[in-house]
């Protein structure tokens, strides 16, 4: 296995604010490889910001070791730091164009100061607002553009230094959900024609579905937990990443639609409100239709959808189960190894989403 | 004409005596202070907590600095540096000589304004600059001057205009130029004619410095 691309140890960012101490990130340990695109999810104040900019060191940590590109960040020069930054570029939030120069002069920004023709540059610059599909707005200055276009110039901004790694900081968060798919799919290009390394951060669990393949849940300054994105969204561990998830997969909203119109005191004694999650191959037979004919139970679906995570099916179903809940619960529990996964919702579970 | 200005007629090459006056007075002075005072704002800028020089004593000293500067009322400064100017100028009397109070009263106003113009720049900008592997003198360039074109070519307007108001106090106290004209003529031989057309002409030295700011505002700005 590779050396990865960026290799944080132990890193804890400590604010000092008069008198209090803030802690923004707490012992932190993440490596990225190379090739990856890496999300890292978090509600704001989890301290996903701040981690992220230890990587070019804009944030410079209280304790810990910054490796990027085999390079110990903190050992260099201002001068070498300076020409480290530039092989990972950075997009934010608010695009943060220069309002004083037009579209190729914002791109062209990075080589100023560089040993390298006005010609060349020009050129270089074209390219990729080419890539971006901007180039016919390349005189044109940033106030013209609207949010997906700024977006554009900024990433063709960050690519113009040949970096190995960008990094997005909520580069998605002001814009709307149809230029949102824009512009994630053309970091996914990215991804794939240039092997860029891409660092995420957001808050948004739709985009680490889109287009991550590792995602990192941060909350107080930690990362409670990560791993592959299949991974973390079919079984996650922890109550954050539970919340991210659902969000992202509307179960939660539809359980509270549902449970507004089916009241659960009224169900008879053979009937019981369920939600399965299919997994992987789960998806791919009929699970329901086998159970129901096994069970001689009665299905009554109100919610059902698929979905592709970086690669792997994800379904989820709520249904109304008339029969012999005695024989078929217990049946469906073993089931869990085949990735089909069941929650009986009572008056507990529908208390617990209201909160 | 010669019943509403009857002593003006009779003055017109001291009017444009002291036009030039007041013009040479408030360009040079302009420069230098404009020098020293973008300098100053600059460092304030940079060396604050959190700039990208980052230095607290020196932000502190600085800044203490341009305030005690800016308390000095302008009519006392005059007087209290005078041996300074006698030192650097050789004199105390004449439009030379008011260089030297003009210059110390404007620049730390001018330096407070390019402060707070600069201080507008998106630290957003300035982070994806540094991001981009800037150096601190770069980002003054390329980002802090570029970027607050407008809003300090704004507050450069204003400056030229106190100043303008500036040289008319030391023209009365010995400077030369239309504050000394309004002063030592119109107002001292109550020929009210003279005070009057002294301050017409120092309305159109305003406007047309505004005018003029305004234009390049529009040329500098892109939204």
């Amino acid at each position: 296995m590779a050396q990865p691309i960026i290799d944080l140890k132990d890193i804890t960012v400590t604010f000092h604010n008069d008198q209090q101490v803030l802690p923004a990130v707490q012992d932190v340990n993440l490596a990225i490889d190379s090739g990856d695109v890496y999300g890292i999810i978090g509600y704001s104040g989890a301290g996903k910001s701040t981690l992220v900019r230890v990587i070019n060191l804009l944030q410079a940590p209280t304790e810990g070791r910054v490796v990027v590109n085999d390079q110990a960040l903190q050992d260099l020069s201002p001068a070498k730091l300076r020409q480290a930054r530039r092989q990972v570029g950075m997009i934010f939030q608010h695009f943060n164009l220069m309002g004083s120069r037009t579209v190729l002069g914002n791109v062209i920004y990075p080589l100023l100061g560089q040993k390298i023709s006005k010609q060349e540059r020009q050129a270089k610059a074209l390219r990729l607002l080419k890539l971006v599909g901007l180039e016919a707005y390349a005189q044109a200055y940033p106030s013209k553009l609207s949010g997906g276009q700024k977006q554009r110039v900024a990433i063709a901004r960050a690519l113009i230094t040949d970096p190995k790694v960008l990094i997005s900081d909520e580069a998605t968060s002001a814009l709307d959900p149809k230029t949102t798919a824009s512009i994630l799919s053309l970091l996914q290009r990215l991804n794939q024609e240039l092997g860029l390394t891409i660092v995420l951060i957001t808050h948004e669990m739709q985009v680490i579905k889109s287009i991550c393949h590792h995602v990192a849940v941060m909350e107080d300054g930690q990362i409670i937990e990560r791993g592959p994105v299949a991974q973390v969204f079919t079984a996650p561990q922890e109550a954050l990443t539970l919340d991210f998830v659902e969000a992202a997969t509307n179960v939660r909203a539809a359980i509270k639609r549902i449970t507004r119109t089916i009241r659960l005191s009224e169900l008879a004694a053979n009937q019981e409100l369920i939600a399965f999650k299919f997994i992987g191959q789960a998806t791919k037979h009929g699970v329901i239709s086998q159970l129901s004919q096994e069970f001689k139970v009665d299905v009554n679906i109100l919610f059902a959808n698929i979905d592709q995570i970086d690669g792997q099916n994800v379904g989820d179903m709520i249904a109304v189960i008339t029969g012999d809940l005695a024989a078929f619960n217990p049946a469906v529990a073993k089931m869990a190894s085949e990735g089909v996964h069941a929650q009986v919702i009572d008056e507990q579970v529908v208390k617990g989403l209201s909160d | 004409m010669a019943a509403l200005l009857p002593n003006v007629l009779q003055m017109k090459s001291e009017f444009i005596q002291a036009t030039l006056a007041t013009l040479y007075m408030t360009a040079v002075s302009a420069i230098i202070a404009g020098v020293l005072g973008l300098g100053l704002g600059i460092l304030l800028v940079v060396t604050q907590p959190g700039g990208l020089l980052s230095d607290q004593p020196s932000y502190q000293l600085l800044d203490k600095a341009t305030n005690l500067l800016r308390s000095v009322p302008f009519i006392i400064l005059l007087a209290v540096i005078s041996p300074l100017t006698n030192y650097l100028i050789g004199t105390t009397v004449g439009t030379t000589a008011s260089l030297v109070p003009l210059v110390l009263g404007i620049f730390p106003f001018y330096a407070r304004q390019v402060q707070n113009a600069l201080l507008d720049v998106d630290q957003g900008i300035v982070e994806a600059a540094q991001s981009m592997g800037s150096s601190p003198l770069a980002i003054i360039f390329r980002v802090y001057l570029k970027e607050g074109l407008p809003d300090l070519i704004r507050v450069s307007i204003v400056t030229v205009i106190s100043l303008i108001g500036l040289t008319t106090m030391a023209g009365a106290i010995g400077a030369g130029g239309l504050g000394d004209i309004a002063i030592s003529i119109g107002y001292a031989r109550f020929e009210n004619d003279v005070t009057l057309v002294a301050m017409l002409i120092i309305l159109v030295l305003v406007f047309a410095v505004q005018l003029a700011g305004d234009w390049l505002v529009k040329r500098v700005t892109h939204d």
